[in-house]
């Protein structure tokens, strides 16, 4: 059962606004898509290992040098001395 | 001769490269069909002509002095709307990405212009990739080719449709539950999803990236292979992709065991299982043997990839913070709290419905529960697949257990949109590489065949795929726009 304080905690944790239609339709759009994903319980727990996706494929780690980025690969917002300028905050 | 819309990428090559026609001539062309077709189909976000044909003159410039143009010489691309390309806008659909323009190509987008091929624009898909209708996308719905009434599929509906109408040779998507292979059936094109780390995913904008996978789509298998080829590689900025053997065209086949999974069939539309069922025929007729068979996990497949999805969304769109990209707020004064949550009110519905699931599933209490079960599937469902694939060689079904059906015919239930995936998200789960084959038409609307492999078996999709697509002969280009 997701009831709107529950939604209104999700969306704090999650830093989301949700408007009025949402925060009328999320409770029971949610609830649905948690009673779907309840299957799952049905699968055993088991500590043994979780398979990898694949066998990556580690060759040598590259040398602990520093590279120089291209600053403007940071996108907006630098500033002339290469910082990246946030908002205000009070 | 073929319109120069018509052509498939190898002959765009070989008539480039022969001097039949000029890149300048071809572009033009296609051009001329986005004006006709794109106001009915809507398949681009942003569109640059002026790019494309700049591109085609330097390509006619190079054949002429006999410099090496490369593999794609001169073929159109769209590239679906969430892979970085430099110079121009990426919006993943959204409109907290309306501005963003990145400052670096994508891995795949430069291996593309290395080969020569031409970057047309960028195409619609739901936001961020979460979707299965193009419906999602805050820009503009795109429509089936084949109906415009009805969906294209998604979440690379713009890639599917653009190929499906002409507007471009061939296209880029990715691939996070069935993102090619849903467009593609429903399109009628063919679509690949390849073993994930096959391609690299630098500049592929995440959505859950233990799940997607940049791949290729297009008309011919052998379009295919030229663009699986150039694509594929290990990448030392993306250190989840693996170096593969190329693939080749087949002079001839090898006997292919292959298993027809009995739950995808029975649970689907019946116009679809018809035309499986035929296709099946066509398997055994290319001297494929064909027998069905069951996966036991697969009634877990669909929870647990939206437990792991959304779980992965959650993190990965955390960085939409207004910081480095986003929107133009003046500097002053904001409270820490508010000033993140009000630039994320700025998500669509379904995007917005993916992040609290995942920080559901992801939070206290909750993540034994859901997450930590749903990755424990995950090993079980490829640890039957892998077992499976002793036996089988590859394993085929209807990529959608649906017809293509009309807008907003499941916008208001999500569960329900979420239920088309049902078929493809078996192969992101386990990593394995899928193909969705055009194999005929219901009532008007198309139908595909989804065929899996082991890891690292495209050649045997590919060999299947190319002895197929000569005995199912299926127009790829609708008539009606």
């Amino acid at each position: 059962m997701i009831s709107k304080e529950d939604l209104e905690h999700l969306a704090q944790i999650s830093r989301i606004n949700l408007t009025e239609n949402e925060l009328e339709k999320f409770p029971t759009q949610l609830e649905k898509t948690i009673e779907y994903i309840d299957i799952l319980e049905q699968i055993a727990s088991d500590d043994s290992v979780t398979l990898d996706l694949h066998e990556l494929e580690f060759e040598e780690l590259r040398k602990d040098e520093i590279r120089i980025s291209d600053e403007k690969q940071l996108g907006k917002n630098i500033t002339e001395d290469g910082f990246l300028r946030g908002p205000k905050m009070k | 001769m073929t319109k120069l819309d018509d052509l498939l990428a190898y002959e765009v090559v070989e008539g480039l490269t022969e001097g039949q026609f000029t890149a300048e001539d071809y572009v033009t062309t296609i051009i001329k069909r986005i004006e006709r077709v794109e106001p009915k189909v809507h398949s681009f976000i942003t569109l640059d002509t002026d790019g494309a044909l700049s591109s085609a003159r330097i390509i006619d410039k190079k054949i002429k002095e006999r410099e090496d143009v490369g593999q794609l010489a001169g073929v159109t691309i769209g590239i679906k709307d969430n892979i970085s390309t430099q110079g121009i806008r990426t919006t993943c659909a959204s409109k907290i990405l309306e501005n963003y323009v990145p400052t670096f190509d994508a891995t795949v987008i430069r291996s593309l212009k290395v080969n020569g091929a031409i970057l047309l624009g960028k195409l619609n898909l739901d936001e961020f990739g979460m979707g299965s209708t193009t419906e999602y996308s805050r820009y503009q719905p795109t429509r089936n080719p084949w109906n415009l009434d009805c969906v294209p599929g998604g979440s690379s509906g713009g890639s599917g449709a653009a190929v499906a109408a002409g507007e471009c040779t061939i296209a880029l998507g990715s691939d996070t539950g069935g993102s090619i292979r849903c467009p593609s059936s429903f399109c009628s094109v063919i679509g690949l999803k390849p073993t994930y780390g096959r391609v690299s995913r630098y500049g592929l904008i995440s959505y859950a990236n233990s799940l997607e996978q940049i791949g290729p789509i297009c008309r011919s298998v052998r379009d295919l292979v030229m663009m699986l080829n150039i694509i594929s590689g290990k990448d030392a900025l993306d250190n989840t992709s693996m170096s593969s053997t190329p693939i080749s065209i087949p002079s001839r086949i090898n006997k292919l065991n292959v298993g027809i999974i009995r739950e995808l069939i029975t649970d689907c539309d019946q116009e679809v299982a018809k035309l499986i069922y035929s296709a099946s025929e066509k398997v055994k007729e290319i001297g494929c043997s064909c027998e069905e068979v069951s996966i036991k996990n697969l009634h877990y497949a669909l929870p647990s990839y939206y437990t792991l999805a959304s779980a992965e969304a959650s993190s990965n769109l955390a960085r939409y913070d207004n910081i480095r990209y986003g929107f133009d707020y003046p500097i002053g004064e904001y409270k820490w709290d508010t000033y993140f949550s009000n630039v994320r009110e700025n998500f669509g519905e379904e995007v917005k419905r993916r992040i609290l699931i995942g920080s559901y599933v992801l939070s206290s209490g909750y993540y034994g529960k859901y997450y930590l079960k749903a990755r424990r599937l995950r090993s079980l469902l490829k640890l039957e697949l892998l077992e499976l694939f002793k036996k089988y060689d590859l394993l085929i079904g209807p990529t959608m257990p649906i017809l293509p059906f009309k807008f907003g015919e499941k916008i208001d239930d999500p569960i329900k949109m979420y239920l088309v995936d049902i078929n493809t998200v078996i192969a992101n789960l386990a990593g394995i590489p899928a193909i969705s084959l055009p194999v005929g038409f219901s009532n008007g609307l198309p139908v595909g065949m989804q065929i899996m492999a082991a890891p690292f078996e495209e050649q045997k999709l590919i060999d299947a795929s190319y002895e197929l697509e000569k005995v199912i002969n299926i127009p790829r280009r609708p008539n009606s726009i």
